[in-house]
């Protein structure tokens, strides 16, 4: 077995270019991605579509999860199983199958097999909605239960997601390098479960406690972050959790990973790396916030829809999820054309056009989504939640980035 | 990375956040435009409940809706268990300062066989039929509200409609008279209406007579219906009442309304209706910060049922709120809800019960 810290990961060793000009190779990618996320959305989760998925939170878990696996296989485990002749020589199509069935393998066993199956049926009830409508009381039906536990299985992602981001981006190989696949991987994840799993109890478990009549008091203390918040709903949590795992993203797409990059030497790099996603998603979180308070009015205790506490945290990460989608579609399949720029002036014109982008983006899918993708009109609504869609289409360019190295548009340098 | 370079990012990091703390104060200035509006009072208010039993078994809807592909599913697509279906319906009686009486009817539910059933058990079929009710409020056009339409036309096909301006295209198809009927559970009116429609927006206050308004709110709701029309009172030494079919738009947006926008709009007397909080029975804390919310503005009287949840009504009275309990009339009607039968308690205005403010 070798060593980690005797050779490089897939990613850091493989070298693309792109097969055109990086204009129409770019957009050459843009087109495969929309017209494969355009199949995926109709077959899997439109409600118009064969499998209705999206109910919101259902599809929502799904995509989150799967992102963490696609991110956990490419940045934690190397791509093992697979060998490196297989990822240097296969058929970016063959990876792309591969490596996808592996990712839907792995969900289907952790969180239908484990959290669901398992946990669900002999530990906590919340995390399966068969059990939810076996010991609910009035009205628990799998309607809504289905959403509760689909919403528990989101919530579990956000510590996960960012733990993860802090061990993957944070850590990298500085810990049990020494270790060859899959060990490294395996003590990572752990390591980043050891972590991930006390923050769900204390960011998130709370919230699942309270959606019982009564209050589950003696198995999770009611919301501790209400007098803060205002409103006893975690999407507080979920909004600056959430937000501080796409700021982390938005500077490596950006800034090329300006200011994570400020502070090198171990263990400082990790502390230093989770306090500044947690300030910089607290940032994107505030300022939105301030935003949402121009656009609709201050929000109030019960207030519905935009005026509601929770729904303009949940929006937070809507929107910078926008911005977010159009900062990786630009650095994946554009990167090429800033790279001969100057650092700063090429990150400034990278922001000002995700920002940009973003918020035309977000106002096309408000405006057209009900008819394209069959979602419900209105930007508010209850059970509409546009990061489904926008996970998804991540979920997808990093398929087409991680697993079939850019294909179409880009190929292996040889 | 030198020292200087640090600092000099760091600094940039700080400006961002310094700016972020200038934004919030813009929006002062944008809450506090707009003047108040005063649309008379009147002496009393009677809210009979002719139905609030949309479906008799929240379980069976919520398979129905599941199957169909969930809640966002467009409502004309679901095939409905057609056993399980009622509606949603109220009378409501004006006194006005003078003493003299008038009365409307807001929504006309949803099977006809069971709106026929309650508009004859409570006289409606002839107040209909001799123009004592002469105006109809389609509150929104969900299922249980409207596609009973029919069963009110049958009687006057020329009463006054005030109609969401957001309805669906099949619901104002439905009420040309169309046939939807093949999906179960789905609407059928053979009745055209030929009265006057008044398609209602959200720029304008419907004054319909001294102290009582309509208001509509484009709001999200479930099943692709969106907004609804809400009807405002406003009572002599008490205050504004709201009574609602759904209350989509949320009972604090109501009151926060009336707040900012009428005159005294800070004396919230009461509501009867819908609330829509707790549905299908299923809670979120998000609902308990209603409660909080609701407490603050010191109503005198809530009235509630239909959507509002059983659940949210009982921990709404346990923390203080005044919620007004229903009898046990609706035990004698042909068809009970589950949660009626459970006989939790009576925080429901059942069907057949009155509210007075």
């Amino acid at each position: 077995m070798t060593r980690t810290q005797d050779r490089l990961f897939w990613l850091e060793e493989r070298q693309l270019a792109p097969r055109w000009s990086t204009a129409v190779s770019g957009l050459v990618n843009l087109a495969a991605l929309i017209v494969a996320v355009a199949i995926v959305w109709w077959v899997f989760f439109s409600i118009e579509g064969i499998f209705k998925l999206y109910t919101p939170l259902l599809g929502f878990s799904m995509v989150i999860w799967t992102l963490l696996i696609i991110l956990w296989q490419a940045q934690l485990f190397d791509f093992w199983p697979l060998s490196r002749g297989f990822l240097e020589n296969a058929h970016p199509l063959s990876k792309g199958a591969v490596l996808t069935l592996i990712t839907i393998a792995v969900y289907l066993l952790l969180l239908f097999g484990i959290v669901w199956f398992i946990i669900g049926r002999l530990g906590i009830t919340y995390f399966n909605w068969q059990s939810l409508a076996k010991y609910g009381e009035l009205g628990q039906d799998m309607l809504s239960t289905r959403e509760t536990a689909s919403w528990a299985m989101l919530c579990l992602s956000i510590p996960f997601f960012l733990v993860g981001v802090w061990f993957m981006l944070g850590i990298g190989k500085d810990l049990f390098h020494e270790l060859g696949q899959p060990k490294f991987g395996l003590a990572n994840w752990l390591f980043v479960a050891v972590i991930a799993i006390p923050m769900y109890v204390i960011f998130f478990h709370p919230h699942l406690g309270s959606m019982f009549y009564p209050k589950q008091i003696y198995a999770a203390v009611p919301p501790w972050w209400e007098s803060i918040a205002q409103t006893n709903s975690a999407e507080y949590t979920v909004g600056i959790l959430f937000c501080s795992v796409i700021g982390v993203f938005l500077a490596l797409n950006l800034w090329d990973g300006w200011p994570f990059d400020l502070v090198g030497r171990q263990p400082w790099r990790f502390f230093y790396f989770a306090l500044c996603s947690l300030v910089i998603g607290y940032v994107i979180f505030r300022i939105q916030l301030y935003i949402f308070d121009y656009l609709w009015y201050e929000a109030y205790v019960g207030g519905q829809n935009e005026a509601n506490f929770g729904w303009r945290y949940s929006h937070t990460v809507t929107m910078a999820n926008f911005v977010l989608v159009i900062a990786i579609i630009q650095n994946t399949f554009f990167g090429p054309a800033y790279e001969k720029m100057n650092r700063i002036v090429g990150s400034i014109i990278k922001t000002v056009v995700a920002i940009i982008l973003g918020l035309c983006f977000a106002w096309a899918y408000y405006n057209w989504g009900p008819t394209l993708l069959g979602v419900t009109e209105g930007v508010s609504h209850p059970s509409e939640n546009a990061s489904a869609f926008l996970i998804l289409i991540i979920n997808i360019v990093m398929i087409q980035d991680l697993f079939m190295d850019r294909w179409p548009g880009y190929q292996l340098k040889k | 990375m030198d020292r200087r370079n640090f600092l000099k990012r760091l600094a940039a990091t700080g400006t961002g956040i310094a700016l972020s703390g200038t934004v919030g104060t813009l929006s002062k200035a944008h809450a506090a435009k707009g003047g108040k509006e005063d649309f008379g009072e009147i002496k009393s208010l009677k809210v009979h409940c002719i139905s609030e039993t949309s479906w008799f078994d929240n379980a069976t809807l919520g398979k129905d809706i599941k199957a169909a592909g969930g809640i966002n599913t467009n409502q004309y697509d679901v095939a409905y268990t057609e056993e399980n279906l009622g509606g949603y319906a109220a009378l409501v009686e004006v006194e006005a300062l003078d003493g003299s009486k008038k009365k409307y009817l807001l929504d006309t539910g949803w099977s006809n066989d069971w709106v026929d059933y309650v508009f004859a058990k409570d006289g409606i079929d002839k107040m209909l039929q001799s123009k004592e009710i002469d105006t109809l409020f389609i509150s929104h056009d969900h299922i249980d509200h409207y596609f009973g339409i029919e069963s009110t036309l049958k009687h006057q096909p020329d009463i006054k409609i005030y109609f969401p301006g957001t309805s669906m295209p099949k619901s104002f198809e439905l009420l040309k008279g169309a046939d939807f009927s093949a999906t179960p559970g789905c609407p059928k009116n053979s009745v055209p209406h030929t009265g006057e429609l008044v398609v209602t927006t959200p720029d304008k206050l419907y004054k319909i007579q001294d102290g009582m308004a309509l208001k509509f709110f484009d709001c999200p709701a479930t099943l692709q219906v969106r907004g609804e029309n809400v009807l405002y009172f406003k009572i002599k030494d008490k205050g504004y009442v709201t009574v609602t079919g759904c209350c989509h738009p949320g009972i604090l947006t109501l009151l926060s309304h009336a707040r900012r926008n009428f005159k005294d709009g800070n004396k919230n007397y009461g509501c009867y209706g819908g609330l829509h909080i707790s549905v299908f029975e299923n809670w979120d804390p998000k609902f308990d910060d209603i409660i909080k919310g609701v407490k603050s503005f010191n109503m005198q009287k809530i009235g509630c049922n239909h959507c509002t949840g059983w659940i949210w009504a009982e921990k709404a009275e346990q923390s203080g709120l005044p919620i007004v309990h229903g009898t046990d009339k609706n035990l004698s009607y042909k068809k009970v809800g589950s949660l009626s039968r459970a006989k939790t308690s009576n925080v429901y205005l059942g069907n057949g019960d009155e509210m007075v403010f």
